[in-house]
């Protein structure tokens, strides 16, 4: 948004000779666009929050005195219904790049309809989780394994939770009539977001469930 | 005044915290009764919670996110009308402004105000050791003085006062007009001083302040009384802020630079900010998860550092020096580009080694990565660790060394100017290379395990974050006082201020070696018999280093108010922040000017950096010339 407001902002203006009402454009010097690297840049973080994460579990599964892990005593996980709600987020990567790939083609109805089902199956991923946390049957004060396993699953829950209002927003700006085939960074750069709290949710599931 | 606390500014910024501290107490009183726990409003709680609302009740309030709230929610958002470009009067510096010039300043100077608070801290502590016993204060408050102090002067004033300087030169000197992201920007800034106010006001919570050191090591964070919450808290604003700035500064350096601005034109700086940003970004969340989890360890009673439930102790330090290694180069870095402009510049010599400077920082930030576990040696972890640590620290030695040795390169028959900034520039690198070499022998293990935990580690940490970053600082300050302000500083004070600055940190740091290689621990109010002498000495002599501070202090307030004015190019340097007014106009330039050569060409016959061309004669014919010039300024780096 930023580098298109200074743009059209120069634009106006034409070089007055006497007084500038604007900054000169900047050069481009990259073909990479702004926005989209910072979110690049962004994931990089992301990603190293995550990996202090997985620090935890690597220190408390396999180095921690007296170290185990799932399934041990009564401490069981439900693969299954995780596997299932693993579908249904990696299903809305789908429908989120129907929606993408509607706004560059120009159809609105897909934009619409792709961002609200992608909003709609991230939220139903995020009911499922909580609904997890309720019936698995133990609290994360028991023990380090619950803990890391609160911990894994809670930020990765906090992720789709900052991932989805991202997405509400952009639904938002769709149905007020905002992108086009134009304009559609609003969609793109929290769509990379949005991938990316998918893959992570890979990474996360197979680690902390599977293996 | 209704309008007051209905529009954004500091007024509305308040009465949202007071918001948001209400809101924190409704929250736990729902949660509480809730769960029907008892009592209702326990303190701590809401404490804890208020301590993560009301920064940013304050934030929404001072309008930082206003813009943000209308495109997310779709309405038309407010085109930037650039009024709020430059300050007018100091109440511009006091709102949120996306100007990077005000920004660096607002940076600059907050973190100076708690270099002085942190200087003050450093002060009391030597009060109380200038004799064994107990002289003015008890030992909790002692611990909580030297916490504080670190905590202060590690994460609020070295790591954003050099994004501030960066943020003030960094988009002159590659020719752009503004950071990539100014709304980013004045945000990072704001906030920066919410957590350095939320350290301070630790004191005041029951118990005293935070006691467990910067480290704030786990199981005694943990069990710390609530003070340490201030900190755990506290470091998460000024991490996600320069998390922000970097980012900016990463997306600015690669997509804004002005046209023929390679990547190996760039000024060392730009590099140096370059190398630093990308540490930040890699490194920084690992701070941030780390307190995080002493947070839920304390609030929520999880078992991340617990034993007794599974978790594992040294855990936490391996995740926090997986930051805070790298954020020793995170302090230096910036420096280094600060001293390679200044050495240049000031020695009218091009710089030895552009391009193996540049490759060393990129060393450095790889390496940095790679050594973090020396700082536990001692620490019990399994053993086959540290002898890989032991060997890599001593790798990250030699990239340094590349940069010590090209910068006497440079030096050497050059014309030295020795004025204010080029003087701390040398003191610099002596007092560096000296903390350097302490440095090596502290990576050697059984070194490191005698002197572990002793006056030594001070000594070692002083010399190089003192005489080191510090010293850049001020040099940094002297030399881009001109350009900021569009004054000059007092020379003779700034002279004053460095040689009393000079010979009083050594006198103060120095002995600690000794007294830390005899085993004096560090961390303590009170000391054996044995070591009064030496530790009276230090004390006077730090008395007078924080003397020296004031003279810096009167020579900036004075000069920034009635010193003669600046011209726009006092040291005759290259790189583009010099070649427009002092200060620079309110877009920096009026048209974005084209670079030709490399940055450091001095005592290079007809050497150009950058072309300033006027806003309103871009013809067909002045670009050819543009074009040939930098044929020509080519082939001459070729030569060169």
């Amino acid at each position: 948004m930023e580098a298109a407001g200074i743009s059209a902002s120069v634009a106006l203006e034409h070089h007055d000779d006497h007084d500038h009402h604007g900054p000169p454009p900047a050069n481009r010097s990259s073909r990479v666009d702004s926005e989209l690297l910072g979110m690049l840049l962004f994931i990089i973080s992301e990603i190293m929050v995550f990996g202090a994460f997985f620090t935890a579990y690597f220190f408390i599964r396999f180095v921690a005195v007296g170290h185990q892990w799932f399934p041990f005593d009564r401490y069981e996980l439900p693969v299954a219904i995780a596997g299932v709600n693993t579908a249904i987020l990696l299903s809305s990567s789908l429908t989120l790049h129907w929606a993408q790939l509607s706004v560059k083609n120009g159809n609105r109805f897909g934009l619409k309809a792709g961002m609200l089902l992608t909003s709609l199956l991230g939220l139903t991923f995020l009911c499922i989780q909580i609904n997890e946390y309720v019936h698995i049957g133990f609290a994360p004060q028991e023990n380090a394994q619950a803990t890391i396993f609160y911990g894994l699953t809670g930020l990765h829950g906090a992720h789709v939770f900052i991932g989805l209002t991202l997405l509400v927003m952009v639904t938002v700006r769709a149905f007020r009539g905002h992108f086009s085939a134009e304009h559609h960074h609003g969609v793109e750069v929290p769509g990379i977001y949005w991938h990316f709290v998918d893959v992570m949710w890979i990474v996360v599931y197979t680690t902390i469930y599977i293996l | 005044m209704v309008a007051k606390f209905r529009n954004p500014g500091l007024y509305r910024a308040g009465l949202y915290t007071v918001y948001a501290v209400a809101l924190a107490y409704a929250i736990i009183w729902v949660f509480r009764t809730w769960y029907s726990l008892d009592p209702v409003f326990k303190g701590e709680a809401v404490l804890e919670l208020a301590l993560f609302l009301s920064p940013l009740g304050f934030l929404i309030g001072l309008g930082s996110f206003s813009y943000w709230f209308r495109w997310a929610t779709g309405k038309p958002t407010i085109p930037e009308d650039h009024s709020g470009h430059g300050a007018h009067s100091w109440r511009d510096y006091f709102k949120v402004n996306t100007d990077h010039k005000v920004i660096g300043i607002q940076y600059v100077v907050t973190s100076f105000v708690f270099f002085f608070i942190g200087g003050l801290f450093a002060m009391l502590m030597r009060a109380e050791l200038a004799q064994p016993g107990r002289q003015f204060v008890d030992s909790s408050t002692f611990n909580g003085l030297f916490s504080v102090h670190a905590s202060l002067l590690i994460f609020l004033f070295i790591i954003p006062v050099f994004a501030g300087l960066a943020n003030y030169v960094l988009p002159l000197m590659i020719g752009a007009p503004d950071m990539a992201f100014p709304r980013l920007n004045a945000l990072s800034f704001w906030m920066l001083p919410l957590g350095g106010i939320m350290m301070l006001l630790s004191f005041l919570a029951p118990g005293g302040s935070f006691a467990s050191g910067w480290t704030a090591y786990a199981p005694l964070a943990v069990t710390a009384p609530e003070g340490q919450v201030f900190f755990t808290i506290g470091v998460q604003f000024a991490g996600a802020s320069s998390i922000a700035t970097a980012l900016n500064f990463l997306v600015t350096i690669i997509t804004m630079r002005a046209p023929g601005m390679s990547f190996f034109r760039m000024p060392l700086l730009v590099w140096a900010n370059f190398s630093t940003s990308l540490l930040v970004v890699i490194a920084t969340p690992f701070i941030a998860v780390s307190q995080f989890m002493v947070f839920f360890d304390r609030a929520l009673g999880f078992n991340f550092f617990e034993p007794a439930g599974g978790g594992d102790v040294l855990m936490y330090q391996h995740i926090f020096w997986f930051y805070s290694h790298p954020a020793v180069y995170i302090m230096m870095l910036p420096g280094f580009g600060i001293v390679s402009e200044i050495l240049a510049v000031k020695s009218r010599k091009p710089i030895f080694g552009y391009r193996m400077m540049a490759f060393s920082l990129l060393a450095i930030v790889v390496l940095g990565f790679t050594v973090w576990a020396h700082h536990m040696f001692v620490s019990g972890m399994q053993d086959w660790i540290r002898v890989p640590m032991m060997v890599t620290t001593a790798i990250i030695a030699v990239p340094t060394g590349i940069k010590i040795f090209s910068w006497l390169a440079t030096l050497w028959r050059g014309v030295l100017h020795l004025d204010t900034p080029m003087l701390f520039a040398l003191g610099f690198l002596t007092m560096f290379t000296l903390g350097g070499i302490s440095g090596v022998m502290l990576a050697i293990i059984p070194v490191t395990i005698h002197v572990s935990d002793t006056y030594f580690i001070v000594a070692h940490i002083h010399y190089v974050l003192f005489g080191g970053s510090l010293f850049t600082i001020f040099a940094g300050v002297y030399y881009w006082f001109p350009k900021m302000t569009g004054r000059m500083y007092d020379e003779r004070l700034g002279k004053i201020h460095f040689w009393s600055t000079f010979v009083f940190f050594n006198l103060t740091f120095a002995p600690m070696h000794v007294i830390g290689i005899q085993g004096m621990p560090r961390r303590v109010a009170d000391y054996a018999e044995q070591w009064a002498t030496w530790n009276l000495m230090i004390t006077i002599a730090s008395f007078f280093l924080g003397l020296s501070a004031l003279v810096f202090a009167y020579n900036m307030v004075a000069s920034w108010r009635g010193g003669p004015k600046a011209e726009s190019n006092p040291w005759r340097a290259l790189t583009l922040e010099w070649q427009v007014t002092s200060p620079p106009p309110i877009f920096n330039f009026d048209a974005i000017p084209t670079v030709v050569g490399g940055p450091y060409e001095y005592g290079v016959p007809g050497a150009v950096h950058g072309v300033l061309k006027d806003a309103e004669v871009p013809t067909p014919v002045g670009a050819a010339a543009h074009g040939e010039s930098a044929g020509t300024t080519a082939t001459k780096d070729e030569e060169h």
